[in-house]
């Protein structure tokens, strides 16, 4: 997912991009998650399913609650000569629950080793809508649910990454990019679990993190201005680019220099550090 | 937990496999480092080996998954290729707490595999859809 994100960004880089995005080599970057804002996550999971469709012919599968009434970027403005037809490679499939993207997904095996070409990536948008629907009975506070379709989507690439290596003499990748936001309006009542947890679950099935922060001028948002971070956990080591959505709808990425940091263990932060540092 | 926790986790795991593999037996020293490395579920996921309790599932499509069975009589889903158990211990003391590993049922999975003593079963390509989502759960 981390190379499909490098091309996304030297792709609609507002100048010309010499940094790309590097993870350490143990590192496998074909799970992401994205936290942030649902619209501006949404626009960004447009783009990398439209990217990795156009640009690196790949399959994309996208799954989402809520249908694209018009487009979430302008790519017209962002893709000048786009043609629709390549917009086929990329599968919209709406579900509605927890429990029929669970089955959605758990059923990919079925189709990909008859398909001619397995998907090479699957999007969720906004799982955190998903799990809030779900979360019923006295248990709310288990994690399991959380964790079973996390694990699910990464099991699910592993298999459909076999699939497409045994295909194309040991090259070939199946990434999960899945959006996430963790602070939502109304949503911290009693019931609800910590959003750090939900996002250490995460973590342990996620490799990669992209937080997208609303940059604030004077106090204030609404500038169309982001920082983003991409992070992996274990060692931890944070890329940043700056985005912006222009007047026409189009996204811009521009890195930032000198944004690479190699997180040193801080005494007091080790503790919390390790703790993010679970399997996956 | 830390991650080089894991590491060790994952070695003792590659050593047990091949001393196994040559002596058909787990040295003492191999069974203090498990009970060292996983605490008390080492010892119950040890018992559930023995009872041959886990399953490798796998359909036509090439897609397996672990079943193990727990001492309750539930049957418990494991991935092959994360750690992942959808019993109360796993929800609670893993992912929750931080203070294991695994709990008995996936280090019982991992066990198994690496000692080759794993039950095999083949079901449909829909059957595993239907054990992957978490739909299949068997009393006994």
């Amino acid at each position: 997912m981390a190379d499909i994100l490098g091309v996304v960004f030297r792709r609609f880089a507002s100048g010309n991009v010499t940094s790309d995005v590097m993870f350490p080599s143990h590192v496998e970057g074909n799970t992401l998650l994205l936290l942030g804002d649902v619209n501006i996550s949404r626009s960004v999971l447009f783009l990398a399913a439209v990217t990795a469709a156009t640009d690196l012919g790949l399959k994309v599968l996208f799954f989402t609650q809520t249908p694209f009434q018009s487009l979430p970027v302008s790519l017209r403005a962002s893709i000048p000569g786009l043609k629709l037809e390549s917009l086929k490679n990329v599968k919209f499939v709406y579900v509605k629950s927890l429990e029929d993207l669970r089955e959605d997904i758990a059923s990919l095996h079925e189709l990909a080793s008859e398909a001619a070409s397995p998907s090479s990536l699957i999007i969720v948008d906004s799982l955190d809508h998903y799990l809030h629907g779900s979360r019923v009975g006295p248990l709310q506070d288990d994690l399991s649910p959380v964790a079973h379709v996390a694990a699910l989507l990464h099991d699910t690439a592993a298999f459909l990454t076999q699939i497409l290596q045994s295909r194309a003499d040991g090259q070939g990748l199946c990434r999960v990019m899945v959006s996430f936001q963790s602070e939502r309006e109304g949503s911290r009542d009693s019931e609800a679990l910590a959003p750090e947890l939900l996002l250490s679950v995460l973590d342990r099935y996620l490799q990669v993190r992209c937080t997208l922060e609303e940059v604030k001028r004077d106090g204030e948002v609404g500038q169309n201005e982001w920082q983003v971070y991409l992070s992996v956990v274990c060692p931890s080591q944070v890329q940043q680019w700056h985005m912006v959505l222009q007047t026409g709808g189009a996204l811009e990425f521009s890195p930032v220099i000198g944004g690479e940091q190699q997180i040193l263990d801080q005494p007091d932060e080790s503790k919390q550090e390790n703790e993010r540092c679970g399997d996956g | 937990m830390g991650s080089s926790l894991l590491s060790v986790a994952e070695q003792l795991l590659k050593d047990l496999q091949r001393t196994y593999s040559e002596t058909n037996q787990i040295p003492d020293d191999l069974l203090i480092a498990l009970r060292f490395v996983f605490g008390q579920c080492a010892l119950q996921a040890l018992d559930l080996v023995d009872q041959r309790s886990v399953t490798c599932v796998s359909s036509p499509s090439g897609r397996k998954a672990f079943q193990v069975l727990g001492g309750s009589g539930h049957l418990y889903m494991c991935f092959t290729s994360c750690h992942y158990c959808p019993c109360p211990a796993f929800s609670f003391s893993v992912l929750r707490r931080n203070e294991s590993l695994m709990c008995k049922h996936l280090l019982a999975a991992c066990l198994s595999q690496a000692m080759g003593l794993c039950q095999q079963e083949q079901v449909s390509d829909q059957q595993m859809t239907h054990i992957l989502s978490g739909q299949t759960e068997a009393s006994t």
